[in-house]
């Protein structure tokens, strides 16, 4: 450990945090994108000469893990042509280097001082236009526009018009995007002239010798921070379906956790894309720092000494490390399903380590994917172009913990402070008047706790004659969320389609003084009627006043359901998180005509209910083995324990003692499985199209209580019963290879 | 300063005012605090005098009486004589604050539009996150959303929708209204009610129509409060809160005001009992909204700072207030102050014109530990707040803080902590320094130093961020440092922002109660538009004029003719599509085509000045986003007292202790600071004592008494 002054130290860290966050100021004030400005999508960072980073800031998470590998590479391929000095600086947004997409543009900065190279700096945000084909239709790189390896638009502290005009008119609107690129270059200004008047405060020496131990204090606290984890294996698969059908894909994450490391292994993840859903090896590095950061290094400063203990390795020519050329505009929302897998294993992790403050089930599910999305075009009633994208999915539920439900509409993985904007902004700028922005019924996962709810929304198409929208072939899959011990992935409602009506109509029942708040409703109501558009279109026409209901992602339940309290349950239904039908079915509670649970009818329910399980799971009549109490050797599981037998370390069930095997396999070959097609678990088909694949229920063999959800989709040729925890200490010899 | 006019307050005509402004030459400025209620008196003669009281929670009337009896023994007169010598109170407090802190109100029903009914508890996402510091912020899966104000249950949605522009898109129907209220009122019980509906700031007929449906079924019956009339601003999350948060402190702080006015004309008071709000301004009782109440003891602590700053001739200063658990930083340019856009409260943002001050926590609370794994000393966030506090408070703590390190290092004297009203354990403080710092080889006074230092960095690394994230320097400012804690610190952190001059002051221990004495009536009427530049001048013109006639009629009502009350209008412009907008004041004339060619020029060059040449595009189309009109009725103010200048002699210290500044122990001089004269100057290193706070004057720097008896240190000409 580098031993320096530690008073000192402490003052030049803060500093260098805080001339981060001047540049972040004088980028967002120079910036005109909103997801900039307001959605905090921009990140400042710091590197040492040889592009280790030193310290990211607050901002967007996404950005800062991989630039350092874009300065790395930028020393390797041009250090010694044209070489770098003093008052350069870089553009890049390509994404096989640094980033996810094209969007994700950063301008690095090397700093010199006493004549020499002593570290970098980079400022990277979201831009909203890149040029190249509209969203949702690339099949190629090529096609998604603007896509620079290095360029200086400065040189030797000239600005290069001749630069920027050539990168900005690659754009649709290449006035904002020169405002973007202008203010990266304002925010590196800032902060390099900031880090020089700390070489003059603190001296080089001093500053180098902190810039190291930065990075080493990141890396013994990532270190600490494992070694008090138990050591072992989890495993987990999220699914997501393609652009341009609905087939499925999955990402298959094996994370193995031993003394002070942890790595991961993505083999047995779908092949790439032939559309834009693919991530760039960059991206997904990027992604699993992000995920990991929110989840387990949260109190770690992020400096490149935090993924010091962390092994990533992802099989090429897989869409989480597609080969170029592939498309990879999709690649935050490929990330959303990765980041999904990472955080699933890291929270069983967690909580076998009883840290169960710090266990959260998924943030990213959703029922199915398709329909209508968010990535509008043509002009409002001002007669200006409609802003491209609409990001009610920054307003996300987060998952369940063991401890409470989980956050209503809470936000977003990729941006901690973020939010999203009010209705009446919207209506501002957008051609749409809303009818309903709520909670979506039935959308968070189902659970003893509840995962936390996203929103739902139904518009009308007001004031716009040419206003179109990316729509995509509906995919019946739960995409990206995972349930924790017997918890829901998500729940089973929300209507994503375009809704043909008849103007005149409409007109009329609306000055009636009525009006419907729900898809649903606009379809049962007679308002509308579902719109599908013809296959292969990427891109379709909402037509003034139609309208469009969607709804976001919730989070992930926990536990079994049947284990909420009935009174709980009943207020879920009062305000609008669940419908009755939904309370019936996952929770087994019966409500009286004033909405109060009725007691009796809920017992008598949930007892038919696990009979129904046990009947479904083809239970023998005859009672399971049980093993006698006695203190665990580890509780990694909600509903199970690990107890020490005659016949060695076996699976016990901690509410009735039952017998669920050898702890060395997985518990699901001790439990009951019932396996049920996703179309009869929803009650509502999807707008068109089929639901793909099947929920997989496992039960414990005694008291039925459910233990695990797992998405599987038989089409894909996986492993159905994935081998979800295995402890290292109850692991066998491992085989030879 | 006197203004030039005798202005009737609180009813024109009602009593022969001039003669009662002689007999009645005192005015009073009252800060209903969480632990102490402040009270300034002003004289005519522009002397101030202080007095404190414990607050008392139950009813804070008898704090404020207290704290007046004891102004008044401390001019040897009796509090009815005092009553009858007082022109006017003006009163802030914390009650609506506290209410909002302690969720104490009543249960809140809310009438919304049919399919928005969840907007408060959607709360745009990201109120996860609002009211929560940084740090807080940074493991996103511990955070939950505080529990919205009304219950999803007492939400009722009526169908109704306006657009944008104001156009009825569909119609209200009364039967929804009626069943709705029915519901609400009549089953739920509910003890007061929001009714926000979807862009009523752009059209309130359809809240109108609720109103007088309310009003003809419930009367008084009910406490409402309308989103539109609160705010006429787009944005209905905020606007929501708004008119809960309202409902929610309206029936308490209306009856604590009504109590309070009741007690002082028990015993005698004619005078006017007005309400500060956090706008900058007062409002007589009948013309506040309780929500305007709220922050109304840091916008006094503002209206302070700008009355000195103009007695002094500062046009650019830099506000920190420093107590035990927060810091707090405020911009006085040019006498004005800006508004916070959707300032937060508790964990709720609303739309309020409030005086932007921004907290960056960090005080004498502030926890120093060591960290293990890394071998560092960190300094902060967390705080032992006041219960337990530092360690030297003995009252549990063992952590040590700030001002733990101070005691270690003589800067505090423990025996002479506020007046010595808390004796302090410096033996504590030492040993709780000393286990943190002793892992890192250091002794108590070492590890205390580097604690101070450490605090100091990091409290003008965030004034400085502060300061640069309102487009300006900080090296071009002076710093006003109040607050129990400030003056041990700001000469340090001065230096290192590279500010030239920091003031402390002796009224520094009831600044806001002193800055409320001075405020002026204040109304501020704020309304969201859309228009692009150039725009018929008409469609500005409406909008303001109507902004000011809904305005002059307060006014009227606060007791000013309409020649009194100064109207000062403002514009928001932006770059279409941008989110940002920057203010400008508007000319008092209607606008015509002329001076709107002018405001987009201005604009132009504002904006270059704040983010710099070659941010704007000169092509751009520009864009009117808002409209604001403030009207201030002036009220009379004394002169603050200056004495002569007596500085021929230098300060005598009334005692030398071992004080340990800039890394090294000395003999220090200590001042008191009530025995220094105007003109005289005090060289550091040395200490300044008080009842109420102590000033460092660190070595290489000095400290001149200025006539009015504040502190002014010279920062500059001083290596770091």
């Amino acid at each position: 450990m580098s031993v320096i002054d530690p008073v000192r130290y402490e003052i030049l860290r803060h500093r260098l945090w805080v001339i981060g966050e001047e540049g972040r100021a004088a980028l967002q004030r120079v910036s005109a994108s909103p997801i900039v400005v307001q959605g905090g999508e921009c990140m400042q960072s710091f590197y040492d000469a040889s592009g280790r980073m030193v310290l990211a800031c607050s901002g967007h998470l996404r950005f800062a893990a991989a630039t350092s590998d874009a300065i790395k590479l930028l020393i390797r391929e041009f250090g010694s042509s044209p070489g770098f000095h003093e008052g350069d600086q870089i553009f890049n947004n390509d994404p096989y280097v640094a980033g996810s997409h094209t969007y994700d543009q950063m301008v690095v900065m090397p700093i010199f001082a006493e004549r020499r190279l002593i570290g970098w700096t980079a400022s990277s945000s979201h831009t909203a236009d890149t040029g190249g084909l509209l969203r949702g239709t690339a099949t190629e790189i090529y096609h998604e526009g603007l896509r620079v390896r290095a360029l200086k638009v400065v040189e030797r502290g000239q600005f290069r018009d001749d630069v920027c005009k050539t990168i900005v008119e690659q754009c649709r609107d290449p006035y904002y995007v020169e405002l973007d690129l202008r203010s990266r270059v304002a925010a590196n200004n800032v902060s390099g002239a900031r880090v020089l008047r700390l070489v003059e405060q603190f001296g080089l020496e001093f500053v180098e010798a902190a810039m190291r131990k930065m990075i080493e204090d990141s890396e013994r606290l990532a270190r600490a921070k494992l070694r008090e984890l138990p050591d072992g294996t989890w495993r987990s698969r999220t699914y997501a379906t393609a652009m341009r059908s609905a087939r499925p894909f999955q990402v298959r994450c094996t994370m193995t956790k031993a003394r002070d490391e942890v790595s991961f292994d993505f083999a047995g993840t779908s092949p790439q894309q032939d559309d834009d859903q693919n991530s760039t090896l960059p991206s997904t590095l990027a992604h699993v720092a992000l995920a990991l950061t929110n989840m387990l290094f949260w109190d770690v400063p992020w400096s490149d000494g935090k993924m010091a203990p962390v092994r990533v390795s992802v099989p090429e020519g897989t869409f989480l490390n597609c080969r170029f050329p592939a498309a990879c505009g999709g690649a935050p929302r490929v990330g959303q399903i990765l980041v999904s897998a990472v955080t699933e294993c890291v929270a069983k992790m967690l909580y076998a380590a009883g840290r169960l403050e710090e266990v959260n089930a998924g943030w990213q599910g959703l029922w199915y994917q398709g329909g209508p999305g968010y990535f509008y075009g043509g002009t409002n009633a001002n007669g200006l172009p409609v802003a491209q994208g609409l990001y009610d999915i920054h307003g996300g539920g987060f998952g369940a913990t063991p401890l409470r439900d989980g956050v209503d509409t809470g936000g977003h993985a990729n941006i901690p402070a973020g939010g999203i904007s009010d209705v009446e902004r919207i209506e501002l700028s957008y051609p749409f008047l809303y009818f309903a922005r709520n909670h979506n019924p039935d959308g968070a996962g189902y659970g003893r706790h509840r995962g936390g709810a996203g929103s739902h929304r139904l518009y009308m198409v007001y004031g716009s004659s040419d206003l179109t929208v990316d729509f995509r072939p509906y995919g019946g899959i739960p995409n990206g969320g995972f349930g924790l011990f017997g918890g829901y992935p998500c729940g089973t409602g929300g209507m994503r389609a375009i809704l043909a009506t008849d103007p005149v109509a409409l007109a009329r029942r609306l000055a009636e003084g009525r009006y419907p708040t729900s898809g649903r409703e606009a379809v049962e109501g007679g308002w509308a009627t579902v719109h599908v558009p013809e296959a292969g279109r990427p891109r379709v026409a909402l037509p003034e006043r139609w309208l469009v209901s969607d709804f976001v992602q919730s989070g992930g339940g926990f536990g079994d359901p049947l284990e909420r309290e009935p009174e709980t349950v009943a207020r879920d239904v009062a305000s609008g998180f669940f419908t009755r039908d939904a309370a019936e079915r996952f929770f087994g509670v019966r409500l009286d005509r004033d909405g109060a649970a009725d007691l009796a009818a809920t017992d008598a329910l949930r007892d038919e209910t696990r009979a129904r399980r046990r009947r479904d799971a083809r239970a023998s009549a005859d009672a399971p083995a049980t093993l006698p109490p006695g203190d665990p050797l580890a509780t990694p599981h909600h509903s199970l324990e690990i107890v020490r037998a005659s016949a060695g370390a076996r699976w016990r069930c901690r509410r009735c003692g039952a017998d669920l095997g050898d702890a060395a396999a997985s518990y699901k070959r001790g439990a009951l499985r019932a396996i049920r097609p996703l179309g009869q678990v929803s009650d509502a088909p999807l707008p068109a199209g089929d639901f793909i694949g099947e929920l997989h229920e496992y039960y414990c063999p005694g008291c039925v209580a459910l233990l695990q959800v797992d998405v599987f989709c038989p089409t894909l040729g996986d492993d159905a019963m994935l081998h979800d925890i295995a402890l290292a200490m109850v692991a066998r010899a491992p085989q030879p290879a | 300063m006197t203004t030039g006019h005798r202005v009737p307050l609180g009813g024109a005509g009602a009593r022969p005012r001039d003669e009662h402004e002689l007999r009645a030459p005192i005015i009073i400025g009252i800060d209903v605090g969480g632990t102490f209620t402040d009270v300034a008196l002003l004289d005519a003669a522009g002397h101030v005098r202080m007095a404190k009281a414990a607050t008392t929670p139950a009813d804070p009337t008898n704090g404020v009486l207290a704290a007046l009896e004891s102004g008044a023994s401390g001019l040897g007169i009796d509090l009815v004589e005092l009553l009858r010598r007082t022109r006017r109170i003006t009163h802030g407090s914390t009650i609506a604050t506290n209410a909002l802190l302690t969720r104490t109100g009543p249960v809140l029903g809310l009438v919304t539009t049919r399919g928005f009914e969840d907007t408060p508890a959607i709360m745009r996402a990201i109120g996860r996150v609002d009211g929560l510091s940084e740090e807080e912020v940074r493991h996103p899966a511990s955070l939950t959303k505080p529990v919205p104000l009304v219950a999803r249950t007492r939400t009722e949605g009526v169908f109704e929708r306006i657009d944008v522009r104001g156009t009825v898109v569909v119609p209200l129907r009364d039967g929804d209204v009626v069943r709705a209220l029915e519901r609400l009122i009549e089953t739920e019980g509910v003890g007061a009610l929001a009714v926000c509906l979807l862009n009523a700031w752009a059209n309130p007929v359809h809240e109108e129509r609720i109103a007088a449906l309310v009003d003809e079924r419930y009367g008084a019956r009910v406490y409402v409060s309308y989103g539109h009339r609160l705010a006429r601003v787009a944005g209905e999350y905020a606007r929501t809160n708004t008119a809960l948060v309202d409902a929610f402190v309206g029936p308490r702080v209306q009856r604590y005001l009504r109590g309070l006015e009741d007690e002082l004309r028990r015993r005698g008071f004619v005078g006017d009992v007005l309400a500060m709000q956090g706008n900058g301004g007062v409002a007589s009782a009948g013309q506040c909204s309780p929500v305007a109440t709220l922050q109304s003891g840091p916008a006094g602590g503002m209206l302070a700072a700008a009355h000195i700053a103009k007695t002094l001739g500062h046009d650019r200063v830099l506000t920190a207030d420093m107590g035990g658990t927060s810091f707090d930083v405020g911009l006085c340019i040019e006498g004005g102050w800006s508004y916070a856009d959707e300032p937060v409260f508790d964990r709720f943002r609303v739309q309020q014109p409030i005086i932007e001050v921004d907290s960056i926590g960090a005080g004498g609370g502030t926890i120093a530990r060591y960290e293990e794994a890394t071998a560092r000393l960190v300094v902060g966030p967390r705080s032992a707040g006041a219960d337990p506090g530092p360690a030297c408070y003995g009252a549990g703590g063992d952590e040590p803080t700030v001002t733990d390190a101070n005691v270690v290092l003589g800067v505090i004297d423990p025996r002479y902590f506020l007046g010595g009203a808390r004796a302090l354990d410096a033996t504590l403080a030492h040993r709780a320094v000393e286990r943190v710092a002793r892992p890192l080889g250091l002794d108590a006074t070492r590890g205390a130093d580097g604690i101070r230092r450490i605090i100091e960095g990091k409290m003008a690394d965030l004034i400085r961020r502060q300061v640069i994230r309102s487009g300006h320097l900080p090296e071009t400012f002076v710093l006003y440092a109040f607050g129990g804690a400030s003056g041990m610190h700001a000469a340090a952190f001065a230096r290192e922002l590279g500010i030239p001059r920091v003031y402390v002051f002796p009224t520094s221990a009831v600044f806001s109660a002193f800055g409320i004495a001075l405020a002026d009536v204040r109304h501020t009427r704020l309304r969201t538009v859309e228009h692009v530049l150039p725009v018929p001048p008409r469609l500005l013109n409406a909008p303001l004029d109507e902004l000011g006639a809904e305005l002059l009629e307060i006014m009227d009502r606060e007791g000013f003719a309409r020649t009194d009350a100064r109207l000062r209008r403002y514009a928001s412009l932006r770059y279409l599509r941008q989110t940002q907008a920057v203010e400008l004041e508007l000319p008092e004339a209607p606008l015509d085509a002329e001076a709107i060619a002018t405001l987009s020029r201005l604009f132009a060059q504002r904006y270059h000045a704040l983010y710099g040449t070659g941010a704007g595009d000169p092509d751009a189309l520009v864009e009117v986003s808002a409209l604001r009109v403030d009207a201030v009725g002036p009220v009379p103010k004394p002169a603050l007292a200056a004495a002569e200048l007596d500085g021929e002699a230098p300060p005598e210290p009334k005692a030398w202790r071992s004080v340990h500044l800039d890394g090294r122990p000395s003999q220090t001089p200590i001042y008191e600071w009530s025995g220094l004269r105007a003109g005289q100057r005090v060289g550091g290193p040395a200490v300044v004592e008080s009842a109420f706070t102590t000033v460092v004057v660190p070595a290489g720097m000095s400290a001149l008494v200025d006539r009015f008896g504040n502190l002014a240190i010279d920062a500059k000409g001083s290596a770091s």
